[in-house]
């Protein structure tokens, strides 16, 4: 075989190696991301689905497009205010994701190194049950007949405070969206807090800062990075929740994912329901860029920035 | 567990393996008796598949979306001239179905299906209020009345503990009936008051629910709905039969409601429409029919039915609205597209603030 | 020090706790003698007797079983291709493709996928399910055999040939004893994303593909029956298996 010959299978290996997969995923998600955005200058069709792009008559051919979906997603406020109702959601997750992930990561880690892969294992478990079945456990726990919610209320009733529901509640809804969640804030969280030299602790310590002065000097600026991966993975997927708030929220906890699905699955108005569509992946690009861009600024950041 | 696992293999097996001729239908829940099934299934050795929706709009939504293979769905009035006015409903041939003579006359040649060349009447059912009768009777709260589902005055009392029917034209139109229109009003002004009047009594509602708020009802979590009748008739039955002290009341609202009669329809993309017409046939035959009303409490269109439907069945108001309750019924109308864009607007509007 | 990390492991139980508690309630639950739920009034089978009877439940399963068989073959196909790409060359367009589908939310995924297939007629069915999940599920693939490969030194291939071997014979005895865990892992993962998934699902299904979380999420939507704590508490059996198959199988891999 000659040098150019074995070059020239090289480069056709290459092509087919390459080229196989990226067309198949262009296909599958290039393409179907592409047509949603042709989708929202079209008209609905009556029935429902989308009337055509064009029409042709006498005259030729006439584009029939519209940018009637963009004015009416910006000129009313109630679109703009459940983008904001989903933020503070997912904003409200992602803190207390944190704030629970954050002890359990740094116990895992300072555990014995036999058990801690079992440790990290326990997180991991009750993630790989079925989703739906996570969110269901939660609604019988949440329902106004439950021992919690009876125990909760009589606990109240000693106080004189007046019965809760818990259920169809946007509290329902943040605790759904931290259960199911979680595991994606620990697992980086503990990714980084194991990579921490203990001698940066011991030094602190040498030199006199108490453990809460080490805590917030060192290691939580340390942790950054974690913190920020953990943070997108639970903030971007919580922000276009459906399943959940359609389970827990019942009529008050409605998000962006339920406006959609509403005008796919009974409004019939696809060009609308692509419209909010694209407007949530813009929304989840702009975040995850700021997000990364804080996280370089920030001290720790920088040392380990990818 | 290895006894198990192959006992679950086995029945998933037998499950999928038979070859037999299968006859899908799309249809509410809770809306064929069991007993209707199997004894349908042993007639022409087939097996039913049994897909559910929950609202006119989510069926058709599901149909815009491409969904085929179904051989029967159950469109309530207005829907059935939307599809056929699409051309989506296969013409029906009469001679194939003997047992249309039993049908009440009022029930046939409607304006949503002239000389029903599409569908045939197989349910009625009002949409009413169903109510936890103690907690009612508790709190003060009128039953015959729409103002119990929405005045604030009441609602404060029983905050949480109310579901409205996920549907844009039955909520709109129970709030429309509340303000003193017609349900079928189509002035914007009017649709407006109407949204303004949910909006305020949206905060004490617990969830816009029409597939389980019975089952809620009946275990006492939830405590006054807007419901279809049959559904409320199942929940008292349910309610009885667990004994835990819940009793279930329901009533048609003085003001006025809506009165739904479900057809059955065979779409074009139909797979089995043969078997189809067979099943419609046979489930317009009296004995079979009133399977229907006694099991399930739904209104029968079917007068060969009425010698076999229960008395406690036949004689109840709700199921079966006689004389002036009667009058104040009234259809769904469909629609035209200006509309339904602004109903939908309304209805996102609702939904999400 | 020592009240400290009392503190610590207290927090840390309260978050196990907060993890398995409402799981342990579907469990037990679903051996209640009652109905309604809320109360222990005994201990029952029923439940699961009541589960081999119910056609319904039993077609969604099978429906399942087909469509993920179908999507991990396809996507183990793909992926692997990809994930050898990944680590050989450096294909921007492709990581890039590989790694958003992973970031966008499932309703978007679902939602262009749904306006997709209608717009190019293809009936909604299983076709389009398995479709849909193979969207998704080539990205971890590829993810995990490429990971698996990046521990392969390069050299040992050009170590192989130059030692005589044909490609044919490095391929079989260097790449693929490195390779093979990932695939595995990968097909698990596939098998398990696919035999999951609700959302995409949710928008893709048509006629007569009502998979099984479809199938639960319309019994917990219709009805409260323990019968759901019974349908829960077998699916985690079955999940459980598979990761311990898979951490058997490919130890190293499954952690991702």
């Amino acid at each position: 075989m000659t040098r150019a010959g074995s070059l020239q299978t090289e480069a056709v290996k290459r092509r087919l190696l390459v080229g196989l997969p990226t067309l198949v995923l262009l296909v599958l998600f290039a393409a179907p991301t592409l047509i949603m955005v042709l989708a929202t200058f079209q008209f609905p069709d009556d029935f429902g689905g989308l009337a055509p792009a064009w029409y042709s008559d006498s005259d030729g051919v006439h584009l029939d497009l519209t940018l009637e979906n963009y004015e009416r997603f910006a000129g009313e406020a109630i679109y703009l205010k459940i983008f904001w109702r989903s933020l503070v959601y997912a904003t409200l997750t992602t803190l207390f994701c944190a704030a629970l992930a954050y002890p359990l990561a740094m116990f895992i880690t300072r555990a014995p190194s036999r058990i801690r892969d079992l440790l990290v294992l326990l997180v991991i478990l009750p993630f790989w049950s079925n989703f739906l079945i996570r969110v269901y456990a939660w609604m019988s726990i949440l329902g106004p007949r439950s021992l919690f919610t009876e125990g909760l209320n009589g606990l109240l009733g000693w106080f004189g405070l007046g019965p809760v529901t818990l259920l169809f509640t946007p509290f329902a809804v943040i605790v759904g969206l931290v259960y199911v969640h979680l595991p994606f804030m620990v697992l980086p969280l503990y990714a980084n807090l194991c990579r921490h030299d203990p001698a940066w602790l011991d030094a602190a310590r040498d030199l006199g800062a108490s453990p809460w002065k080490t805590f917030v000097g060192v290691t939580l600026p340390m942790s950054v990075p974690g913190l920020v991966a953990g943070s997108l993975l639970v903030f971007i997927p919580a922000l276009g929740a459906f399943a959940v708030p359609d389970i827990l929220g019942g009529a008050q906890g409605a998000m962006i994912g339920n406006l959609i699905s509403d005008q796919f699955l009974s409004a019939r108005d696809w060009p609308f329901g692509s419209t909010i569509a694209v407007a949530l992946t813009l929304f989840v690009v702009f975040i995850a860029w700021l997000m990364t861009a804080v996280a370089r600024r920030l001290p720790g950041g920088a040392a380990h920035a990818r | 567990m290895k006894h198990f696992l192959t006992l679950l293999a086995l029945s998933v097996l037998s499950a999928v393996a038979s070859a037999e001729d299968v006859l899908h239908i799309y249809n509410w829940s809770d809306y064929l008796p069991e007993e209707t099934i199997a004894t349908f299934e042993e007639q022409c050795g087939c097996r039913i598949v049994y897909d559910t929706f929950s609202s006119n709009e989510e069926l058709m939504a599901k149909l815009a979306a491409g969904a085929r293979g179904y051989d029967i769905l159950v469109p309530t009035d207005y829907a059935v001239s939307a599809m056929a006015g699409r051309d989506m409903l296969l013409e029906l041939d009469h001679a194939r179905l003997p047992n249309m003579k039993n049908l009440k006359p009022e029930f046939l040649d409607r304006p949503f299906d002239p000389g029903n060349r599409f569908s045939v009447p197989y349910a009625v059912g009002v949409t009413l209020l169903g109510f936890n009768a103690d907690k009612m009777r508790q709190h003060g709260i009128p039953t015959d009345t729409w103002a119990a589902l929405f005045d604030p005055k009441h609602l404060a009392k029983i905050k949480g503990r109310v579901t409205v029917l996920d549907d844009q034209r039955e909520l709109m139109g129970a709030a429309l009936i509340y303000l003193g229109y017609s349900p079928n009003d189509t002035d914007p002004a009017h649709w407006g008051e109407a949204r303004d009047v949910i909006l305020k009594a949206k905060p004490y509602w617990a969830a816009f629910n029409a597939s389980n708020y019975n089952v809620l009802l009946a275990a006492g979590d939830i405590w006054l709905v807007q419901g279809y009748s049959m559904d409320v008739y199942q929940a008292a039955a349910d309610a009885e039969e667990a004994g835990a002290g819940v009793k279930i009341g329901y009533a048609i609202p003085k003001e006025g409601a809506y009165m739904a009669v479900d057809n059955l329809v065979i779409p074009k993309t139909a797979p089995e429409p043969e078997l189809a017409l067979r099943f419609i046939d046979f489930v317009l035959d009296g004995r079979q029919s009133a399977v229907l009303s006694n099991e399930l409490g739904i209104g029968n269109p079917n007068m060969a039915a009425t010698e076999f439907i229960d008395a406690s069945v036949l004689e109840d108001p709700a199921l079966f609205p006689q004389g002036d309750v009667l009058s104040r019924l009234s259809n769904i109308d469909e629609l035209d597209a200006r509309q339904r864009r602004a109903m939908n607007r309304l209805w996102t509007e609702i939904k999400v603030q | 020090m020592p009240a400290r990390s009392r503190a610590l492991w207290f927090a840390a139980m309260g978050v196990y706790a907060f993890l398995y508690l409402p799981l342990l309630i579907v469990i037990v639950f679903s051996f209640n003698d009652s109905r309604l739920n809320a109360r222990w009034t005994g201990f029952t089978l029923d439940w699961y007797a009541k589960l081999l009877g119910n056609q319904q439940l039993l077609t969604a399963a099978w429906n399942s079983l087909v469509i993920a068989l179908a999507v991990t073959l396809i996507s183990v196909l793909v992926g692997t291709i990809a994930g050898i790409a990944l680590s050989r060359y450096r294909a921007r367009a492709l990581s890039l493709l590989v790694v958003t589908p992973m970031a966008v939310p499932d309703i978007l995924t679902g939602v262009s996928l749904l306006v997709f297939f209608v717009m190019i007629h293809l009936t909604l069915g299983m076709q389009s399910v398995i479709l849909a999940h193979v969207s998704f599920c080539i990205s971890f693939v590829a993810i995990v055999v490429r990971s698996a490969l990046t521990n392969l030194d390069p050299h040992l291939v050009e170590a192989a040939r130059d030692l005589g071997a044909t490609p044919f014979i490095a391929f079989r005895k260097v790449v693929m004893p490195a390779i093979t865990p990932g695939i595995v892992a990968g097909a698990l993962l596939a098998f398990t994303l696919s035999i999951d998934d609700f959302v995409i699902t949710f928008f893709t299904a048509g006629a007569g593909t009502t998979t099984l979380p479809l199938q639960v999420y319309s019994m917990i939507k219709v009805s409260i029956t323990p019968e759901i704590n019974a349908v829960s508490t077998l699916l985690m059996v079955m999940t459980l298996s598979l990761v311990v198959l898979a951490s058997r199988l490919a130890p190293e891999t499954i952690r991702t």
